[in-house]
């Protein structure tokens, strides 16, 4: 029974760190309707500002940790202004083919620092002995990460509910046209739907940096992690990101934990988001908390 | 007729069949026989080494699949990211029955363009079945079904058995009339191979775009509903669209088993459904030269950006990350140059050449 | 107007395409040899140092004419692991006339097998993958395989172990690199090797291990050998550290001890797991720089010389890829003593030859590079190491496993 619990925990830390991820997906999507392939090497941009300011610059890690956020924030506005901007209301192959072409080019910029090929872990700054309660077992980075997570989504949901500004954002998701006419400047949200996307990336780059180490491969991996997480969640539902983050998280846990190694299986837990996103297309493309607008043929 | 047959400085068309057209004067078909002619010919009179020969190959298999997915993203407007895939079932085909039967076994070294036919259906019949979820979903959604078809191909390579867990399979070298080709005759040998492929492809897709199929492909990118209200079944469309796709993804991937002798997991991986995807639209969406065009461009551009790294690599001492750094960074920048200043892709300047040595010396 | 602009852009691109760039000439004779490896991508920590480790080697026995006038030229080339560019820079290398080979990655070295054959052409590949020498002539591996690896850590499990049969779980990449040793050293169990192998666990992308170190624990398992790359490796030690199930001493009971083969190890897992790395076992056949030695000491001059800096000189990677250039230089050396012509076959003979009294000693290594018509495994002895207080220690004296002869 244990170590069913311990799968269900691991699978909550694991999923949380999941929806961060998707977080900045999601509010993306939300405003502009681009698919952002680029996200996990945003991802990993905030780990790497993170891990340059605590150890190369000296700056305590708490603090790193929200610079990073602060910069990422401008460095994803300056993405969109210098990318996207110029494509609002072209197809939306050319716009997803953009970030693909955005995923290369961060990729090459990326290599041009050590980060691209070097391994780097950061220092430690919490407590290594895990919490433990009834035989299940939590570490303190975990802890911290799935504290943050809430924390990040929390402050995001009361942005959108109560903040004129998420208001204003939502009004761009809804109708373009007629938040134009009310005065909202459309490209401007665009820019702020990024800068925040760019955010909870450096986020979710400093706390999965934290777990796993810094590591340009497993850090870039979460962009695409992310796909089935938001269309099980709903494209443009930041509830839903949660939700479908934690389920994806516990869904991968009990399939390597249940799974492999019988019948000769093995890293089931890799394939199985996948699985289940082909099935949620087929029977219910919406997601679970997502708006009923797709286009049916 | 008075019209002049060779040179002709604008559109005469008196009917829609004159509009259909595949030569619209005696210089484009003479233009095309001569091209044709040279690309049969060269290799009788130039002696490339064997690298040189493979990039070619290499890009003339991406032709093949290119094309493929053109018909499915550039004329049916299906955004498939998983392209590679498909080309990986291809390949697999081949590879399985290696394994079955073993790699000599005479269907697959005497047999071989029947080989490269079924691979062409199974990944047909792979295409039709990915394409499914196209009679519910459109956009974005289509795309992301793409992905994971792509992510669970590689998985399922990659863990079973039978596909030696994503290891290279070997495949043996074919036999001609002339016997075994040898392997210094291999990579030329492949490349009339392939170009014939190409040849047959290409006459057939411009062919199938005259034709109520391919029309209808255009038809329903365009406006489904409309298609719809003109009888035509978008779903099915999209499926078939899908199908056709796969079927020439698969040949590619038998080209593909047969060029490298061997199949192994990495040459199927979301990078090349994405560097097919980049080669689409680079060359052009939904034009046939766009697909010859795209892949020559994108793989000449990495074999440049290669050489020009190493350049930089023996005249500057600061280490191999700046060099490596610029593949994926040039990548990346000539997809998102393109995306931004010429969406049409290189086609459209193959077509602005053209109406400019039509109209000339006139300006228009 | 904008019809013209695009036909000056066209002739602008076309005229970037033409750029050709100058191949040099040299004095003296030039041997060239080829590398292609993974610079970026996949394993690109272990590719970058491996890279300037053979680049700064061939730079020194050009700068100290260690050959004379003559001169080797290593051309290097990133394939970004990737087989159909490694194909297409051995082809290219081939074409250029390249005498000796160096290729990476066991994917690639399989995949090429046949070509190696054909072009009857002596590779030293990074991969250790016992595999990649059934029905192969011409590669061979730089030390023992990771088979043997596997096996020697087996061993030392078996001989350490106090009490009943030791269990053991294998901790792999799903890839043909991980899968290698696994079915070597189930032979290995049946051949008399006194131990159970519980579990093989092929990792993924895992953020979290928790739950597979108690299911792992829950089945009696005390031993965990890995064989993959540092990162997956880290995230479990780190796991397993703060669930407090990492043993203090080799074999403590109810608690997991870590071992590992060559890519498991080395600073780079230090780097990455920091203190949860400590009592990590590792087994290579390459020294440590730090604990001084004639190699250490030449690889760190060697790092200075071509000012790489400190991580990359104290890699044992950088190790990996000086001993391999060590080894291509050394039978160019001897095929130059006797006089014979610099080619493909005098080279594969100076290998074949290596041994007895005609061993060679790279200093990069903890015994002697030894190969034959039947032995194509170059050094034969490990070195099992321990972290201890972030840095790797030798414990014990290099040994030979005898499964390995066993169970073929």
């Amino acid at each position: 029974m244990s170590y069913f619990f311990q799968l269900v925990v691991s699978g909550i830390v694991v999923g949380s760190i999941y929806a961060l991820s998707a977080l900045g997906f999601v509010l993306i999507y939300k405003s502009s309707r681009v698919l952002n392939i680029a996200h996990g090497q945003i991802i990993a941009a905030g780990a790497f500002i993170t891990y340059a300011l605590t150890v190369m610059v000296g700056i305590p890690i708490y603090l790193a940790f929200l610079m990073s956020m602060v910069i990422t924030f401008f460095l994803a506005m300056s993405v969109e202004r210098i990318f996207l901007r110029r494509l609002i209301g072209e197809p939306i192959i050319s716009v997803i083919m953009v970030t693909i072409g955005l995923m290369s080019i961060l990729d090459g910029l990326i290599y041009l620092t050590p980060f691209g090929t070097e391994n780097f872990s950061f220092p430690a700054f919490l407590p290594v002995t895990p919490i433990s309660l009834f035989g299940v077992s939590i570490s303190w980075t975990q802890m911290v990460g799935v504290i943050v997570t809430f924390a990040m989504i929390g402050g995001f949901s009361w942005f959108f509910k109560k903040s004129t500004l998420g208001i204003s954002m939502r009004a761009v998701s809804d109708d373009q046209l007629a938040s134009m006419s009310i005065g909202i400047s459309v490209p401007r949200v665009f820019g702020l739907a990024w800068a925040m996307a760019g955010l909870s990336a450096a986020a979710a780059g400093g706390i999965i940096g934290n777990i796993t180490g810094i590591n340009f491969d497993t850090l870039h991996a979460f962009g695409i992690i992310v796909f089935p997480v938001v269309i099980l969640g709903g494209l443009d539902s930041i509830l839903g990101a949660v939700v479908a983050g934690i389920i994806m998280g516990l869904i991968q846990q009990f399939a390597s934990g249940y799974l492999d190694g019988s019948w000769g299986l093995n890293g089931t837990g890799e394939v199985m988001p996948y699985i289940i996103l082909l099935v949620i297309l087929l029977f219910k493309p919406h997601g679970l908390f997502g708006i009923h607008e797709i286009e049916r043929v | 007729m008075s019209v002049n047959r060779w040179l002709a400085t604008g559109n005469y068309f008196t009917s829609y069949k004159e509009e259909q057209r595949i030569f619209f004067t005696s210089l484009d078909r003479s233009a095309m026989g001569l091209l044709l002619l040279g690309l049969f010919l060269w290799p009788l009179f130039i002696q490339l080494d064997n690298k040189y020969m493979l990039v070619i190959d290499n890009i003339l298999v991406a032709v093949v699949a290119v094309m493929g997915l053109n018909l499915v993203t550039g004329f049916a407007g299906l955004i498939s990211i998983g392209h590679a895939a498909f080309v990986g079932v291809g390949a697999y085909t081949i590879a399985s029955f290696a394994r079955v039967m073993g790699e000599n076994h005479i269907l697959l070294t005497h047999a071989w363009p029947l080989m490269i036919v079924v691979a062409g259906c199974i990944g047909a019949i792979f295409g039709g079945i990915v394409g499914l979820p196209a009679l519910r979903l459109k956009h974005l959604y289509l795309a992301i079904a793409t992905l994971s078809f792509q992510m669970i191909f590689q998985w399922t390579i990659n863990f079973m058995d039978f596909f030696n867990q994503g290891q290279t399979i070997s495949v043996s070298r074919v036999t001609w009339v002339t016997g075994q080709v040898s392997r210094s005759q291999h990579y030329t040998f492949w490349y009339y191979a392939i170009l014939g492929v190409i040849v047959l492809a290409g006459f057939a897709v411009r062919n199938l775009l005259r034709t109520r199929y391919g029309r209808c492909l255009v038809a329903v990118r365009d406006n489904d509903r409309a298609a719809d209200a003109m009888g035509m079944h978008p779903g099915f469309t999209k499926v078939y669209a899908f199908a056709l796709a796969g079927f020439l993804a698969g040949v590619a991937g038998a080209l593909h088993a047969y060029l490298y002798r061997g199949v192994g997991v990495e040459s199927f991986t979301l990078h090349h459904s994405i560097s097919f995807l980049a080669m689409a639209i680079v060359g052009g969406l939904g034009t046939l030269h766009g697909s010859f065009l795209g892949p020559l461009a994108i793989k000449l551009l990495d074999l440049q950006v290669e050489r020009l790294s190493e350049w930089v690599g023996n005249h500057l001492t600061i280490a191999t990350n700046l060099a490596t750094a610029l593949k994926p960074l040039s990548f990346g920048l000539v997809i998102v140059l393109f995306l931004m200043f010429e969406p049409r892709g290189i086609a459209n300047w193959w077509r602005i050449v053209r109406s400019y040595v039509k109209l000339w010396p006139f300006k228009y | 107007m904008k019809m013209n602009n695009k036909i000056k852009w066209m002739f602008l691109l076309g005229a970037v395409f033409m750029v050709t760039l100058p191949v040099h000439a040299l004095a003296g004779k030039v041997y060239k040899l080829g590398l292609s490896l993974a610079i970026t991508g996949p394993t690109s920590d272990a590719g970058n140092p491996y890279s300037k480790g053979v680049e700064d080697y061939f730079n020194f026995v050009n700068d100290t004419k260690m050959l004379g006038d003559d001169k080797i030229e290593c051309m290097i080339r990133d394939d970004q692991y990737n087989n159909d560019i490694t194909k297409r820079n051995f082809e290219d290398f081939v074409s250029q006339g390249i005498v000796f080979y160096l290729n990476y990655s066991t994917g690639s070295t399989l995949a090429l097998k046949k070509d190696f054959e054909e072009e009857k052409i002596p590779v030293l590949p990074a991969s250790f993958h016992a595999g990649n020498l059934t029905d192969s002539n011409y590669i061979f591996l730089p030390i023992a395989s990771y088979s043997a690896q596997a096996i020697g850590l087996a061993e030392y499990i078996v001989k350490t172990h106090q009490g009943g049969t030791p269990k053991v779980a294998l901790f792999i990449h799903p890839s043909a690199f991980g899968r290698g040793p696994v079915e070597d050293l189930q032979k290995a169990v049946k051949a008399g090797l006194k131990m159970e192998i519980v579990e093989v666990v092929e990792h993924g992308k895992d953020l979290d291990n928790s739950a597979m170190l108690k299911r792992l624990l829950s089945k009696g398992v005390q031993y965990v050998i890995s064989q993959t790359v540092q990162s997956p490796v880290a995230t479990m030690l780190k796991d397993a550290a703060s669930l407090g199930l990492t043993a203090k001493t080799f074999g403590e009971v109810g608690k997991l001890t870590f071992l590992g083969c060559h890519y498991t190890g080395g600073n780079d897992l230090v780097a990455l797991a920091g203190p949860a790395a400590e009592n990590f076992y590792w087994t290579t056949s390459y020294i440590v720089t730090n604990e001084p030695s004639a190699g250490a000491t030449a690889q760190l001059d060697l790092a200075k010389k071509y000012n790489r800096d400190e991580k990359a000189a104290n890699s044992h990677n950088y190790a990996n890829g000086m001993m391999v250039a060590q080894v291509a230089t050394e039978v160019i050396k001897r095929a130059k003593a006797k006089g014979k012509e610099i080619n493909k076959a005098n080279l594969y003979e100076e290998l074949l030859a290596m041994n007895g009294d005609k061993a060679f000693s790279p200093g990069t290594t903890v015994g002697p590079v030894t190969f034959s018509k039947t032995d194509h495994a170059g050094v034969d002895s490990l070195q099992l190491y321990v972290v201890k207080d972030g840095l790797f220690r030798s414990t014990g004296t290099p040994f030979i496993p005898v499964y390995t002869d066993k169970i073929k």
